[in-house]
């Protein structure tokens, strides 16, 4: 297939695809994230529970499947519940608000089990209320009394007296003491937890329950709701064998009383049923009261159990009565089966012995009943027969992170995001026409491209749209353009070395389409890291820029070929200057290396400023990696930020940072309160407190809640994220240079890791795990600039075989400083438009890319190539020649090659002719240059042609070769030894000069 | 953050090492090897000595790393003085 041809079908095929991706984009539906459709976010870690005590992959696929059935029983349309790191659990809940409820609903365990009550009454309340139907010893009671009243309850009350009667303890500290003497039962096959449970008590009277049950002693310490905990507290270890329970009192009128404090008991863990043994739940209502119940029935082998055990309890009964009694008494003497759930008595009915003299037929099933008539009781037996239905988690969650966002102000971070990426692509667009001109329009319409194929992608994969997403995209469209610059750049050398048309642009694709892979490799290798280590929230980012960045390389680089190689006979291309490639172009003519010492002082003056600024200052961590919670909420009432700070201290909330910000749509009245003390699960209780005093706008409530658990896993995975893109820059680096390239890459880098260390130090901006996560990204992109450096040294070592690595380096430099320059300016664009006009997210984003990038290109110019040549000079090769160049120049070797020459013309006044004649005496140093280049005519769009570089190299050289095969030996010719000896002499009279001059 | 703040110092003054003339074990980057290593080091020394915690830094922390960088740099000076030297 002819080249044209070639250039046609890729051109059809990407219209195509475009053709497709409209079609795409028309018709389906964008994914957003919650950020910016509203909703709730929960993460949970998966904990061992008693009878499992391991957390495995399985349980928590499981344990995902589970909560996906509740979910849907919710009625939550588009929920994702997805496995976060090895233990954590993500669910998002698009357009729920209730926070609390939806965490109950997703996050219970469920252990449901079938106790007989009275037999595994233990103690002293078994002595009390182990004995249905009799007197309780009245010194038992007594005592038990005073206990109550001791733990500041009153022991005369309703409710704490059915608890009393019962034989309940009034905290759990005194139940957990009863049970702490048990003795162990190692071998408890049939317990529901069969492992030492550990609580954690304060030290002082009346010993509040702080955290347990737990596995082990250290877990009372992590708490979930990220409690500091006392490290003095009291610990009371309940062997295997024995549980303890909380009870919840019933009114007068025979209600759960929903807001009194429970009574506790210690219980033999000896269930005869578990929830696993149940069938068919589901809520109905009790007949003559009406009050909801959960009715189920049972398994064949849970039929049995049920029968077995309500007959257990029905004879003994019937045993404890002393001849006929009525039905009252019956009643009162009847044993009790109870219903408990993850360590709560459900209900606790009694077993009729004159009504069931038999037990109770399991064939008809059972119900749970009178812990429903609450406020909310049809609610909770709907939840609970659903939980049921579903079945039990196998693992406890802990929610260790929630973030609620409303509508409003999620659409408004969208719409804010749009924006500025399409002013970002607007300037991108801008300075590719002004500074291409031709090859700007070629490079647009390959962005237009480029943005359509993408999104469709979007669309069709879908990767959910989110905030992070949106940076990430914005920063793709810095990476495609930046992929247009590298090849137009080359384009434009190769044209002012005087290619052709075809043969520039066949030049110039071909030789910078290894810089665009070497440099997009990177950046893909660090999202994908990125992708695989990061947070929830992060991943969205790693994505996107990662699939983004392999679709700029389709239409940067292959659309883009095709089009300019459709296009290269067409009159618009004839001229340099309709490519911005007119004239001589922008020469550097710096001495890098030379200067490069000033630069590393500057560098070294900034380390130090960061340095003091870290030790002084501290870095500003946000919620994401010290815990606590954010809050954004917008009041109905004028209210001030000391009274919502005495509001919030009302409910226990001290110490919070209040601030009042001014929000679009909710005008001044916001305020943003951050809290350390505030954990997940908490922000009910100040939203409730915040609306009571001011009202709350539903739709203006935001809140953002991390537990230390979290805090800690994003904390390590950003820093093994860090590692591992370090690690895979230098591997790569290494392998596609060489290793002694890797190690100033990676000096580079850890300077750019730390000036951005510094920077944020010093301005006090927060450092989340969106911003170190949009810097691991941005380092991997910085080494665009490198690359395109290093690759340039790579290509001019065996062009340059006699020049000192510094001169090497400065040209290569020289060479390509503008394409660095323009990459790093059309992404900056790109950065500074998310961060004037996108939301606080973005900017945050935007903040931590723009100072990676500045610091990147920095790096990459003054940092990463002098380290470099500093070290490559020490090899013995270089050596050698800068020996040789310093000879020759009298002690000093000149920044750039060319400079012998252009010594020469200053020095000397001689005309070109002589200055041609002197290079003909040099000749036997270029013998490394093939003539070919320039002896041969130029065939167009020839692959292996000379590059432009190559070109200016190879100019002076090829006729002192033609000269040496002509004159046989320069020694032969008489002319040649005179101009020798006046080389000599000049050389002489210019080293005197230089030495003169430094004395 | 006391380890960052010593490894910032490190690499701050190792950039001025490009004053001296390249003597070091394996040049620039050997440079940068003794002033890394030698901070931490002797920044963790006296730490250990002072009893501060790792998170609680102060204008010292950063201070306590210098003497490191210089015994770092002194050590690879010293291990660059059996290299043969071009100057």
């Amino acid at each position: 297939m002819g080249s044209r041809r070639q250039h046609l079908f890729v051109l059809l095929f990407v219209l195509a695809l475009v053709a497709v991706s409209a079609v795409i984009i028309a018709s389906k539906e964008t994914k957003l994230g919650l950020e910016l459709q509203g909703g709730l976010q929960l993460v949970y870690e998966g904990q061992p529970t008693g009878t499992n005590t391991e957390v495995s992959g399985e349980d928590i696929e499981d344990s995902i499947n589970i909560i996906e059935k509740r979910i849907n029983s919710l009625g939550v349309s588009e929920a994702e519940v997805a496995r976060l790191g090895e233990k954590n659990i993500t669910v998002g809940l698009p357009g729920v608000t209730d926070a609390n409820r939806a965490a109950e609903q997703v996050g219970t365990t469920a252990q449901l089990y079938f106790f007989d009550w009275e037999p595994n009454l233990i103690g002293q309340e078994r002595t009390i209320g182990g004995h249905p139907g009799q007197q309780a010893p009245p010194a038992a009671v007594k005592k038990l009394e005073r206990e109550w009243k001791a733990a500041g309850r009153n022991p005369e009350s309703f409710e704490n007296g059915s608890l009393i009667a019962s034989g309940a303890f009034p905290n759990a500290y005194s139940a957990a003491l009863l049970a702490a003497e048990q003795e162990p039962d190692e071998d408890c096959e049939n317990c529901s937890s069969g492992k030492t449970q550990y609580y954690l008590f304060e030290k002082d009277a009346p010993h509040k329950l702080l955290a347990g049950p737990e596995q082990s002693k250290e877990d009372l310490y992590e708490s979930p709701t990220g409690e500091t905990l006392p490290k003095d507290g009291l610990v009371i270890e309940v062997p295997p064998g024995t549980i303890l329970v909380s009870e919840l009192p019933t009114e007068e009128s025979g209600k759960l009383d929903e807001t009194a404090q429970p009574g506790w008991f210690a219980l033999k863990d000896n269930p005869s049923l578990s929830g696993s043994e149940i069938t068919e739940p589901k809520q109905e209502y009790t007949q003559g009261s009406g009050e909801p119940n959960v009715s189920f029935k049972f398994t064949d082998n849970g039929r049995d159990n049920f029968q077995q055990v309500t007959r257990e309890i029905a004879l003994r009964g019937a045993a404890s009565a002393i001849g006929p009694v009525g039905a009252e008494e019956a009643a009162a003497l009847s044993g009790h089966f109870a219903v408990i759930l993850d360590n709560e008595v459900q209900s606790r009915p009694i077993i009729n012995f004159q009504e069931n003299p038999d037990g109770i037929d399991g064939r008809q099933g059972a119900q749970i009943s009178g812990g429903f008539n609450g406020e909310h009781g049809l609610q909770t037996a709907q939840e609970l027969a659903t939980t049921l239905q579903i079945g039990a988690l196998p693992i406890n969650l802990h929610l260790i992170s929630e973030t609620q966002v409303s509508a409003t102000l999620g659409s408004q971070a969208l719409h804010d995001g749009i924006k500025a990426g399409i002013i970002g692509l607007a300037l991108v667009v801008l300075f590719l026409l002004l500074y291409y001109r031709i090859l700007g329009v070629i490079a647009v319409i390959g962005l237009v491209a480029y943005g359509t194929i993408f999104f469709a992608l979007i669309k069709l994969i879908p990767i959910t749209l989110t905030l992070p997403g949106i940076a990430g995209l914005v920063l793709t469209i810095g990476v495609a353009a930046d992929a247009n610059i590298v090849i137009f750049e080359r384009i434009k050398e190769e044209v002012r070395a005087g290619r052709g048309m075809s043969s520039a642009i066949a030049a110039g694709y071909k030789r910078g389409i290894s810089t665009i892979v070497d440099a997009n490799v990177v950046t893909i290798l660090t999202a994908f890291i990125l992708f695989v280590l990061a947070t929830a929230g992060v991943k969205g980012f790693a994505f996107t820029l990662g699939v983004g960045t392999i679709t700029s390389l389709l239409t940067a680089v292959v659309f883009t070929q095709a089009l300019l190689g459709t296009m290269s006979n067409s009159k618009v291309l004839r001229s340099p200057s309709a490519l911005g490639a007119g004239g001589e172009g922008r020469k550097w003519h710096f001495d890098f290396m030379g200067a490069s010492r000033w630069f590393f002082t500057l560098s070294g003056v900034i380390l130090l400023i960061g340095a003091v600024a870290l030790s002084t200052k501290d870095l500003n961590f946000g919620i994401d990696f010290k815990s606590g919670t954010r809050i954004t909420a917008a009041l109905e009432k004028p209210a001030s930020e000391d009274g919502v700070r005495e509001t919030l201290e009302e409910v226990g909330v001290d110490n919070a940072e209040i601030q009042q910000v001014t929000v679009p749509h909710f005008g001044s009245n916001v305020f943003q309160i951050e809290s350390t003390e505030l954990q997940p699960g908490e922000v009910h209780d100040t939203e409730a407190a915040l609306n009571k005093k001011y009202g709350v706008d539903k739709e203006g409530f935001e809140s953002t809640s991390v537990g230390p658990t979290f805090g800690k896993q994003v904390a390590e995975s950003a820093v093994k994220a860090l590692i591992f893109s370090l690690l895979v820059i230098l591997v790569y680096v290494a392998l596609r240079f060489e290793p002694k390239f890797a190690v100033p890459v990676l000096i580079a880098l850890f300077h750019d890791i730390l000036i951005t260390g510094g920077v944020y130090a010093l301005t006090g901006k927060e450092v989340s795990s969106g911003t170190v996560a949009a810097f691991l990204t941005i380092l991997g992109y910085s080494l665009y600039d490198t690359i395109i450096v290093f690759d340039r040294i790579r290509e001019n070592v065996p062009r340059m075989p006699r020049a000192a690595f510094s001169q090497i380096v400065n040209r290569s430099m020289s060479e390509v400083l503008t394409r660095s320059l323009a990459t790093s300016f059309t992404t900056l664009l790109a950065v500074l438009s998310l961060l004037i006009f996108g939301s606080s997210t973005l900017q945050d984003f935007a903040f931590a890319m723009l100072i990676g990038i500045a610091s990147g290109t920095y790096s990459s110019i003054f940092i990463a190539s002098p380290v470099l040549t500093a070290w490559k000079e020490r090899e013995p090769g270089f050596i050698r020649r800068r020996q040789r160049i310093a000879e020759v120049e009298g002690g000093l070797v000149p920044a750039y090659a060319d400079d012998v020459q252009v010594a020469k013309l200053a020095d000397d006044n001689e005309t070109e002719a002589e200055i041609a004649a002197d290079i003909e005496a040099e000749a036997p140093a270029y013998e490394a240059v093939p003539p070919k280049a320039i002896e041969a005519p130029e065939p167009e769009g020839a692959p292996e042609a000379a590059s432009a570089p190559e070109v200016q190299e190879k100019a002076p050289k090829a006729p002192a070769r033609a000269a040496r095969t002509t004159d046989n030996g320069d020694s032969a010719n008489p002319e040649s030894v005179e101009r020798r000896k006046r080389n000599e002499e000049r050389r002489e009279k210019r080293a005197q000069r230089r030495k003169g001059r430094r004395r | 953050m006391a380890f960052l703040v010593f490894v910032t110092m490190g690499i701050a003054l190792w950039h001025f090492t490009v004053f001296l003339p390249d003597r070091f074990w394996q040049g620039i980057v050997g440079a940068f090897l003794g002033a890394v290593i030698g901070a931490l080091a002797f920044g963790t020394v006296i730490l250990l000595i002072d009893g501060q915690s790792v998170g609680n830094t102060t204008i010292g922390t950063a201070l306590s790393a210098i003497p490191g960088v210089a015994l770092g740099l002194g050590v690879i000076w010293l291990l660059g003085r059996r290299e043969p030297h071009f100057d």
